[in-house]
């Protein structure tokens, strides 16, 4: 039982977290300090809502990279739409209509798949790029600062305040309730749900599941729903954390979550992921970010040292997997697989 | 009485302009054993299709458990208890073994929450029906093929499945397997559960089947109790000829002539070990023994695919060192896989593109370019030896029938000239009497002057290509027939006496 | 696994007519889409058919032109390559640093140092071309995986040498390739064709080709037939490094400056959004079709900036009507695809 659970990639995906944190802490004793902890959850808020959205599209055996525009246009059109209409009234009506948005654009990519038969990879693309138009074309190039009276505090409004030794405080952010019920909602979802585990049916084998009787299109439907509407809350997150709103920033980063996801031990042609998993690989690139700081790796330098860590990462299973076929090998051929 | 769960009535399938089925007629009873026998394109897989729901007939009546159906649906067929076990076993890899089994209840009860309580309980049970015991967390993809198949038969049973269809079941077990899974298919027999058993292996269909059902060509040509028939007239019924088994004429080959190939204590950790033999000009040697015996994994060491530890390769007296495929290829080595469409095919491509694939380098211009014109004649040149049948050479592989594209993977070879070929189960999938022409073809070029090696399971097969076969078992060569004393009867009685011995079957470890 | 092959012949082979026909009837759509939107934006506004609108498109399409290239190489053997840009960018940024900083400025002849820079940043494009080739065909790392962990590692390296800023000061001869033309024909643009003539060579005149299109087909009927695969993939990877290096130095010819961002994520999903135009498949590719999709790709953005000319945010609208094109073919593909079954 312990044996099984020590051979999956979550658990390898941990073992890195905290060697990482140990090792980097050693170094830099300031790094073992609370605030790590906290300011890497916080960068962390909006990666984990986009993964979270992802994670099931990627079980199911897609690749989709249109969610990053999916954040930004519904939060952005939700800012401006309310400012316009001059709102001043809790943040609850962001997260509304931006989700709405979200919903919507989550029905199109699902509309075009099903309908036409057509690779997920290839319909995010098309509507990445003309998303990416549209929000700049029609809604605005601008970043947008104003925020209603309700949103203005938000990036401070904290679960708890920590004194630091050292002087000066740190602090949780209170939308860290936010990413733990997401999180439990997916991963209910996952396991708990027939769609859910039809996901991972579409994923293992899409002809099969036909088969059997799984309801592909409502399966692909509930999926993509779902990224549409945590992809929409992460946009909001973004605006308020950062105290802007704005169709750029948020576009550049899908082979980011794409990455954390992967690294958090789901397979890219699908099939295979969790929750737990998921969560792992968001923090790890955040604490890694961090960790590059920390170490005092000049600024400039910092993202090849990640692009390093990355080959490091992805050659590891490749050549497990390369060990085991050439053991197996035997029976390989007489395998149905 | 007993009760009929199936039959069909003047039943017509056409696909466009040709008829795929004609007139057929036929039942199947309770507590009955029948196999379905006939070559590639005799409407065996349209007639599964027909009663399993996935096509409808043009013509005719289904009748399950007396209720007539004139356009069957697949929900239908599966509450009517028709379960049909296809080659992928219709399971997820990914998935456990409980969920898998369960699944289907699942869907159907149309509930949308899981209850992995629940989930477990039902596998449990529908293991223990049929006595077996599998982890019910195991992830399918670790399973070995045998404990697939008894997971898609559990499957089926919890469906409630009154006839269960297996579709050449028998492709990747052990003979071990085999038995084991003919005794499940009797004790399901005696639980009330008939079996549709469709396979082509003649030998199996004599020990399994209570009444055996021949197609050809689309019709009904035999319906009897299968006592009554024994391989030979199951043969001429499938191709309306009779299989000229007697007369073969084999090559002599030169007693003393020297060796084109010597296999020198080659060993390969955990496969096989000690291995010796000779290979001379214009022989054909054959490879048998049970899967897991290390014939297949000497063949593919010998092609570079699963490069030895220690021992010696000799062609032609010198010494080669073959760590790859394409140092193998170098050699003069040649290979018809078993899975010639995963292995063998490039099946977008063209007949041509896949004949001519090994000697693009000789079909150069003078600029070094491919020359085009060359390609074309040089591939129709070989589709005229190996007598390919096919309107154009520039349709894709994929057009063609089993044996053809079987035809297509030798023309490859044959193209690079080859000293020793090697061929894996090379009539799997290919109808009765395209195997008969491929054992010719085998013989023929032998007698100008390949040396041949048959790896096969297939005993008919093997006499009536090999001058000699080599028996392995556990990784060893423990018996050599020579063409003096291989008899049919001989051969399947040294393996089913290897089968008693040999108690541990290899099997994969993932 | 063991052969089935029940299927009736005459299926099969309807399907493959219709396979056939799908290739050719691609080339034959987008050739279509490119006459109706050249008219079209001509009609809108009639500079954009002028002399100086052309030329203005034949300098700009060269670099996602060949990206494209180089994009496509992998995509035939069913993978991807996520580096193509920071390749040419790294290979940018090293050239010219090499150029501006290291070689001796009075010493040497201005147009040979041009050249040495070149030919460094042709090197640079094959080791990473190497290192791509090497995690594919040798650790056996999935493509799009591989390719994004070099993606990063090319953009840190890049990074770290310029510090984030621009590389400049190039002398002229530097410039006279990127806005040179030769009888009116941008230099870059010329190099495009050539290059693109010169991958249709490759993949359909040499054996070389031949074996990357079977290998693409079936990697592992490929490795049985005795087809050398991981030979084949480095030199592929390697390749397609060189065609991100020239790229590369495309652009900062014309720009006369090389920059570790340039272009960004952008690019790369340009030159995947002109393969997936161009309907190129595991062991089957058309590189006119690439050709067109480029053009088609430039006449929207230039025709649709004209168009909207004094709009804010004209920039942007190209972005918006590129995906709509593509979702447009995507449906179009369908409905034929449909057709073609019925019949």
């Amino acid at each position: 039982m312990i044996k099984k659970l020590i051979n999956t990639s979550e658990f390898v995906v941990l073992l890195t977290l905290i060697g990482l944190y140990v090792i980097v802490g050693l170094i830099n004793p300031v790094f073992f300090s609370i605030s790590t902890i906290f300011d890497t959850l916080r960068a962390s808020t909006v990666y984990f809502f986009l993964a979270f959205g992802l994670l099931p599209i990627i079980i199911s055996g897609g690749v989709d990279i249109s969610f990053v525009a999916v954040a930004a246009v519904s939060s952005y059109a939700a800012q401006m739409f309310l400012v316009s209409r001059g709102y001043d009234g809790g943040i609850w009506a962001y997260f509304i209509i931006s989700c709405a948005i979200g919903i919507l654009m989550g029905l199109l990519i699902w509309f075009l798949v099903t309908r036409f038969n057509l690779p997920i990879f290839s319909v995010s693309l098309a509507l990445f790029t003309m998303w990416y138009g549209f929000a700049l074309f029609f809604i605005g190039a601008q970043n947008n600062f104003q925020l209603p009276a309700s949103g203005v505090g938000y990036y401070e409004k904290n679960l708890m305040t920590v004194k630091l030794p050292t002087g000066g405080i740190t602090s949780l952010h209170s939308s860290i309730i936010y990413v733990v019920l997401a999180g439990l909602f997916i991963w209910w979802f996952l396991k708990y749900t027939t769609i859910g585990r039809g996901v991972y049916a579409i994923g293992g084998s899409r002809e099969v599941a036909v088969r059997s009787g799984f309801n592909v299109k409502l399966i692909l439907l509930t999926i993509f729903v779902i990224m549409g509407i945590l992809a929409a809350i992460a946009g909001v997150f973004f605006g308020l954390l950062n105290r802007y709103f704005g169709p750029m920033d948020l576009q550049g980063d899908p082979l980011n979550v794409i990455a954390a996801v992967i690294l958090g031990g789901a397979s890219i042609t699908g099939g295979k992921g969790t929750v737990f998993g998921t969560v792992l690989g968001v923090i790890l690139i955040q604490l890694i970010n961090r960790a590059l700081i920390f170490l005092g790796i000049p600024a400039q330098w910092q993202v090849l040292v990640v692009g390093f860590m990355l080959i490091i990462f992805i050659s590891m299973p490749a050549i497990r997997e390369r060990r085991a076929n050439k053991l197996g090998h035997s029976t390989a051929m007489t395998e149905l697989e | 009485m007993v009760e009929e769960i199936l039959r069909v009535e003047n039943i017509k399938k056409r696909f466009g302009g040709a008829v795929a089925l004609d007139n057929i007629n036929l039942s199947i009873h309770q507590k009955e054993i029948c196999c379905l026998v006939g070559e590639n394109g005799s409407g065996k897989s349209t007639l599964i299709k027909l009663i399993s729901g996935v096509y409808a007939p043009d013509e005719g009546d289904i009748y399950i458990n007396g209720h007539l159906y004139k356009k069957l649906t697949p929900i239908e067929s599966i509450h009517e208890g028709i379960q049909v076990i296809y080659q992928d076993f219709s399971l997820f890899p990914n998935l456990s073994v409980a969920e898998n089994v369960a699944i289907n209840d699942q869907l159907a009860s149309g509930k949308q929450l899981i209850n992995w309580k629940q989930i477990n309980r039902i596998a449990a049970e529908g293991l223990a029906r049929i006595n077996i015991s599998l982890p019910l967390d195991a992830l399918v993809s670790t399973l070995s093929t045998a404990e697939r198949q008894l997971v898609a038969i559990v499957k089926a049973l919890l469906a409630n499945a009154k006839l269960i269809v297996m579709d050449e079941p028998t492709t990747a077990l052990t003979q071990k397997e085999v038995d084991s899974l003919f005794k499940l298919i009797n004790d399901l027999k005696d639980q009330g559960i008939s079996t549709l058993f469709v396979s082509h292996k003649l030998n199996e269909v004599s020990a399994i089947s209570d009444r055996t059902i021949i197609f050809r060509n689309g019709h009904k040509i035999v319906d009897q109790n299968a006592k009554e028939l024994n391989i030979k007239k199951m043969e001429f019924y499938m191709t309306g000829h009779e299989i000229d088994n007697s007369v073969v004429q084999f090559n002599k080959i030169e007693k003393d002539s020297k060796p084109l190939l010597k296999i020198e204590n080659l060993s390969l950790a955990g496969v096989f070990s000690g291995i010796n033999f000779e290979l001379k000009v214009g022989e054909v040697l054959g490879i048998t023994g049970l899967l897991g015996s290390g014939r297949t994994e000497l063949g593919l060491a010998l092609f570079g695919e699963l490069p030895v530890d220690s021992g010696k390769i000799y062609i032609n007296d010198k010494e080669i060192f073959i760590k790859s495929i394409a140092e193998a290829v170098r050699a003069g080595i040649g290979f018809v896989p078993e899975d010639r469409i995963r292995e063998g095919l490039f099946l977008d491509h063209s007949i041509i593109d896949n004949t001519i694939v090994d000697i693009i380098d000789r079909l150069k211009d003078k600029l070094n370019f491919i020359d085009y014109k060359k390609k074309t004649i040089t591939g129709e040149q070989w589709i005229k030896k190996l007598e390919i049948k096919t309107p154009s050479g520039e349709l894709p592989v994929k057009s063609l029938s089993g044996g053809n594209q079987q035809r297509v993977v030798l023309a490859k070879w044959l193209a690079t000239n080859p000293k020793i070929l090697i061929l894996n189960n090379p009539t799997v999938g290919v109808d009765v009497g395209s195997k008969a022409e491929i054992h010719e073809l085998i013989r023929s070029l032998a007698k100008q002057g390949l040396g041949i090696m048959v790896i096969s399971d297939d005993i008919p097969e093997l006499i009536r290509t090999c001058h000699r076969v080599l028996l392995m078992q556990g990784g060893k060569i423990v018996e050599e027939f020579t063409y003096d004393n291989i008899s049919e009867e001989r051969l399947n009685s040294e393996l089913v006496r290897a089968n008693i011995i040999d108690d541990n079957p290899r099997r994969s470890d993932e | 696994m063991a052969a089935n092959s029940d299927s009736p012949n005459f299926q099969t082979s309807l399907f493959n007519k219709f396979k056939n026909h799908r290739k050719d009837s691609q080339t034959f759509i987008l050739l279509g889409v490119f006459v109706v939107l050249f008219v079209f934006f001509g009609l809108i506004n009639h500079n954009f058919i002028a002399a100086p609108s052309i030329i203005s498109m034949a300098f700009q399409l060269p670099e996602i032109g060949i990206l494209s290239l180089a994009m496509l190489l992998p995509t035939i053997v069913g993978g991807i390559d996520l580096s193509v840009n920071s390749v040419a960018n790294l290979a940018a940024v090293v050239s010219g640093i090499f150029l501006v900083k290291i070689l001796p400025v009075n010493l040497l002849n201005p147009a040979l140092s041009v050249v040495l820079a070149i030919g460094l940043a042709l090197l640079i494009g094959v080791i990473c071309g190497m290192l791509n080739g090497f995690l594919v065909a040798y650790v056996g790392v999935p493509p799009i995986l591989a390719t994004l962990a070099t993606y990063t590692t090319f953009l840190g390296i890049a990074t770290g040498i310029t510090g984030g800023a621009s590389v400049t000061g190039f002398p002229d001869q530097m410039g006279s390739i990127g806005s040179g033309t030769i009888f009116g024909i941008p230099i870059t643009f010329v190099i495009f064709a050539l290059l693109a003539i010169l991958i249709y060579f490759i993949l359909f005149r040499t054996t070389f080709g031949f074996k990357i299109r079977m290998l693409g087909s079936n990697p592992t009927a490929a490795k049985f037939s005795g087809l050398k695969n991981n030979l084949i993939l480095m030199k592929l990877y390697i390749i397609g490094g060189v065609l991100s290096s020239i790229a590369g130095v495309v652009a900062m010819s014309y720009t006369m400056s090389a920059n570790y961002e340039y272009g960004t994520t952008t690019y790369v999903l340009l030159a995947i959004l002109i393969t997936v135009l161009s309907n190129i498949t595991p062991g089957f590719g058309n590189v006119f079709n690439i050709f067109v999709s480029v053009l088609i790709l430039q006449i929207i953005s230039t025709g649709s900036h004209m168009a909207l000319m004094g709009v804010q945010g004209s920039s942007f609208f190209k972005d918006f009507l590129w995906g709509i094109l593509m979702i447009l073919i995507f449906i179009l593909n369908y409905f034929m695809h449909r057709k073609e079954i019925q019949n």
